[in-house]
């Protein structure tokens, strides 16, 4: 039989009893039903009142919005709800506990993680009724709703492991809370105006140095991979193909520089598997973070080779 | 059950443990003791796999504490100083998350959880909001969950600190009834007439460094000669405290009314004569003996003694 994790187990039955857990369900779907009602109301109602006509090409950007708009409470909530994961139950003195257990610290963070994943789950199956409305106007497929989803689980991952790696390492859930955020922060906003910075000094240089009346377009070439790890280009380029805001991410491209054409085709894939594998390597550090004995192995191993080598030489 | 020998750990240039030696027989209830700061929950931290050694050596029931982690969390149960609990979560769902992550689940979950509940006197809260729960109840549930596994070593930092007398007594009568029952304990605490009367073993731990260790009995008998002498005089009470000043191994004088309390390093012959020489020049007395040894006054003289 399968065994579920006993700290997701525990945690899916403590926040199903918290408060906490309602009142984001209900402000998350609120802020999207406000959002995807206000859209609606712009593309029909109020395009039909000053134009007297609507158009119905535009009306695939009420995908985009509701989306987007979703995309963007992830990026508020999830490190809200993982920052205080560890760092929760060290304020509340209970991880030491949780370690004279059983319990591997690696059990413990997969079992912190997973729950925040469900948590960001339900709220995107709890919003499902909301990004529905697109489906009233067509152009927008189940497998392109599925993709989405598939991407709010991988962002939720990504972003969760950043929150539950600051968990680990600081002590209070405030500090943690703070950190992950600037992480998020930093990636989503740092990484765009890394991207600009390099550009403008690289145009600054080219403007200085050439003396040809036509403007040279600087090219930051690799320096754009930067933005794999952006969350928020991971969304932006799912977007190519579903709907047409794709096109804002190509030009996005065009402007800083050209990019290998397989990293243009399949930016999605190459993103999240680079988020994938941050979000490992963040997991595996907060598990070696949690663990009290680290590095005594190695200690032990060496003493044992110190004894025989002692043993020997005698 | 518990061995540790050469146990050293340091905390940058402060040494907590030094060179620290000692035994725990099965079924023993061994009452660790020392100021704040001597050691103790350090020692309990390495033997219950939360910190690290510098050297030196753990065994638990023939399991080593710094080298094998995974075997050692089946032997022990740990309670640590300070702890807290999940809120809303019921007493019995705390105890079956336990439970569960030593892969006991469904009913035999319910059964051994309402057991234990059952041996700290937590039946009948076994539906109440952990966070509801008073200090006491909290720490017997505590108790009650290092039980959830069946460990042979239980490992109590402090269990009775912060508990009303009752709640003290009652911690007492489980912890007697958890050693009839078959476990090792080791269990530090600063109530120290409680230890004498709980511990069938006991140890003062002073600056990383176990001073003395053994039975209750061969506790409280030690450093005899170094225990007071008070005497209660009833008449020519001038004449007792001369005699009592020129005697060779009279170390220390106080006086309090007519109760005269001297520090005598002589042995029972030397109290003998200095008994018969007060009655000889007249002096008389309605009581004459050692203050009564406990390891209250020990840890306080052996405490002192490092100090100065």
């Amino acid at each position: 039989m399968l065994r579920l994790n006993p700290v997701y187990q525990k945690e899916l039955r403590t926040t199903a009893r918290s408060l906490r857990t309602y009142v984001i369900i209900f402000a998350v779907n609120g802020l999207l039903s406000l959002f995807g009602l206000f859209a609606l109301y712009l593309s029909f109602e109020y395009q039909q009142k000053i134009g007297n006509n609507v158009e119905y090409s535009a009306i695939l950007e009420i995908y985009s919005i509701i989306t987007g708009v979703e995309f963007f409470l992830l990026l508020l909530v999830v490190p809200a709800v993982t920052a205080g994961a560890i760092s929760g139950e060290k304020e509340r003195q209970t991880l030491e506990i949780l370690l004279t257990t059983k319990l591997t610290p690696g059990s413990i963070i997969r079992g912190k993680l997973v729950a925040s994943i469900s948590m960001m789950l339900l709220l995107a199956f709890s919003s499902l009724p909301v990004i529905a409305l697109v489906f009233s106007i067509g152009g927008i497929t189940l497998r392109d709703l599925a993709e989405f989803l598939l991407l709010i689980l991988e962002t939720a991952i990504y972003l969760g492991s950043i929150g539950i790696f600051f968990s680990a390492l600081l002590k209070k859930s405030t500090s943690a809370t703070v950190a992950a955020y600037g992480t998020v922060l930093l990636l989503c906003l740092g990484t765009f105006g890394a991207v600009w910075g390099i550009h403008f000094l690289d145009q600054m240089h080219l403007n200085h140095a050439g003396d040809t009346v036509t403007a040279i377009q600087a090219d930051i070439g690799n320096w754009m991979l930067l933005l794999l790890v952006n969350p928020i280009v991971t969304y932006l380029s799912i977007l190519k193909g579903q709907a047409s805001t794709g096109r804002t991410l190509a030009s996005l491209y065009e402007k800083y520089g050209n990019l290998p054409e397989v990293l243009n085709e399949h930016w999605l894939l190459f993103s999240t598997v680079i988020q994938i594998v941050i979000a490992v390597i963040l997991l595996l550090s907060a598990a070696a973070i949690l663990n009290p004995l680290k590095g005594n192995k190695e200690r032990i191993k060496h003493k044992k080779q110190n004894t025989k080598k002692k043993v020997a030489n005698k | 059950m518990l061995t540790i020998n050469n146990l050293t750990k340091k905390f940058g240039k402060y040494t907590a443990l030094n060179n620290l030696n000692l035994n725990i027989r099965e079924r023993e209830i061994y009452g660790f003791v020392g100021p704040n700061g001597a050691g103790k929950t350090t020692t309990m931290k390495i033997c219950a796999g939360l910190l690290k050694a510098d050297s030196g050596e753990v065994w638990v029931d023939g399991v080593s504490a710094l080298e094998n982690n995974k075997e050692l969390k089946k032997k022990i149960g740990y309670m640590p100083d300070f702890f807290g609990v999940y809120d809303n979560l019921k007493a019995i769902e705390y105890m079956e998350f336990y439970a569960s992550i030593y892969g006991i689940n469904g009913k035999g979950a319910r059964k051994l959880c309402m057991e234990l509940l059952d041996t700290v006197q937590l039946k009948e809260q076994y539906e109440s909001y952990v966070d509801t729960m008073s200090r006491g109840m909290k720490q017997r549930l505590c108790l009650a969950r290092c039980l959830v596994h069946g460990p042979k070593l239980l490992i109590l930092d402090e269990p009775a600190s912060g508990l009303d007398p009752r709640a003290r007594v009652l911690m007492k009568d489980i912890l007697k009834r958890l050693s009839g029952e078959g476990k090792t304990i080791l269990i530090s605490s600063h109530i120290l007439p409680e230890l004498v009367q709980v511990c069938t073993h006991a140890g003062i731990i002073e600056k990383g460094k176990l001073v003395i260790s053994g039975s209750m009995e061969e506790i409280t008998s030690a450093r005899g000669n170094s225990r007071p002498l008070v005497l209660k005089m009833v008449d020519n009470q001038e004449t007792i405290i001369r005699i009592i000043k020129e005697n060779p191994y009279t170390r220390k004088i106080t006086i309090l009314d007519n109760v005269v309390t001297l520090l005598f390093s002589g042995k029972e012959e030397d109290e003998a004569a200095l008994l018969g020489s007060i009655i000889q020049a007249g002096g008389v007395i309605s009581s004459f003996s050692r203050e009564e040894s406990s390891l209250e006054t020990l840890f306080l003289q052996i405490t002192h003694e490092e100090e100065t």
